[in-house]
């Protein structure tokens, strides 16, 4: 476990039982260790939905950081009760994720080697990686809102009316925007089968 | 394409191959994370009062002050003129001069109003 995260949880947690919005009001009041909590608390997640969308590390380290960035300079306008933190910040990962796609539609590809866990074999790892990144550049070609919820619905796993208060419409408008949405990324993926290994076995 | 494996198996591997994609923190982002924490808001575009923005607009505080104390003296000027003011304007203006807008030449320039 790296130093300063041991560190920092070897301090006694005098917010464990604490809210986001209760650690987000804190950290607005000046107490710099709600801001601590609430970087290990929501970090991993925000840095998570990020790399799904992005399938690259640099980028989603960059959309992490500028998401909690808005968090710490929206804290003093925090209407209490009015959303969730959670929510606010699949929101704004969601735009952020949808703005670097938008910016590589017209960029060539640029696969970065990235470490990837417990992959079984260096050809499996490349694979993967080849294929996370087709599923970005594919949700990249998607109209934003449609790739927002896609990727909500179906790299987050989040419920309809989640996505719904995350996007703030309907939750008939998620269903449409997620179907829509799917069938597009269908038609996209269907030529890149054979070049992503799904006409054959999975390599060992 | 084989009807084995249509796209949305393929989909389908893909969501769940990217769900599965976790990628911890690493002590530099968190580092960068809580270095932006403890940076100083930035100022806040607040509607200033509007003597605040026209001190601002002449010049701050002592501005105020010659601007207060000309107006004071020229308010004075026009209530109690002192002999050298008096003065310098009537050699300017020379005689009174009386303009009447409804004088008598005018009338009878333009004959007498009728009613219509």
């Amino acid at each position: 476990m790296p130093l300063a995260r041991s560190q920092m949880m070897a301090v006694s947690d005098p917010f464990a039982d604490a809210s986001d919005e209760d650690l987000l009001l804190a950290f607005a009041g000046g107490d710099p260790r709600a801001a601590e909590v609430l970087t290990l608390r929501l970090l991993p997640r925000i840095l998570a939905q990020a790399i799904r969308m992005l399938a690259n590390k640099t980028e989603a380290e960059d959309v992490a950081q500028d998401a909690m960035l808005r968090l710490w300079r929206m804290a003093p306008d925090w209407r209490q009760g009015e959303a969730q933190v959670t929510t606010w910040l699949y929101r704004v990962v969601a735009n952020l994720c949808t703005d670097r796609l938008r910016k590589r539609r017209h960029v060539a590809l640029d696969l970065v080697a990235e470490p990837l866990d417990s992959a079984p074999s260096v050809a499996a790892q490349i694979q993967t990686r080849a294929r996370l990144r087709a599923l970005s550049d594919a949700l990249a070609q998607l109209p934003e809102r449609q790739a927002q919820a896609v990727a909500l619905r179906h790299l987050e796993g989040l419920s309809n009316p989640q996505i719904a208060a995350i996007m703030d419409i309907s939750v008939t408008s998620v269903e449409s925007l997620t179907a829509r949405g799917k069938r597009a990324l269908a038609a996209i993926m269907a030529g890149r089968k054979a070049e992503l290994g799904y006409d054959d076995d999975e390599p060992t | 394409m084989t009807m084995t494996n249509p796209p949305d198996d393929m989909l389908d591997d893909l969501f769940a191959t990217a769900r599965a994609v976790t990628l911890p923190p690493d002590d530099a982002l968190i580092a960068r994370v809580l270095a932006d924490a403890a940076r100083p808001l930035p100022p806040r575009h607040v509607k200033e009062p509007l003597l605040v923005q026209l001190r601002a607009m002449i010049g701050g505080w002592p501005a105020f002050g010659s601007l207060a104390a000309a107006t004071v003296a020229g308010v004075w000027i026009g209530i109690a003129p002192p002999p050298v003011v008096e003065d310098y304007a009537l050699s300017l203006l020379g005689d009174t001069v009386n303009i009447g807008l409804f004088s008598d030449d005018f009338l009878t320039e333009t004959g007498e109003p009728t009613d219509g």
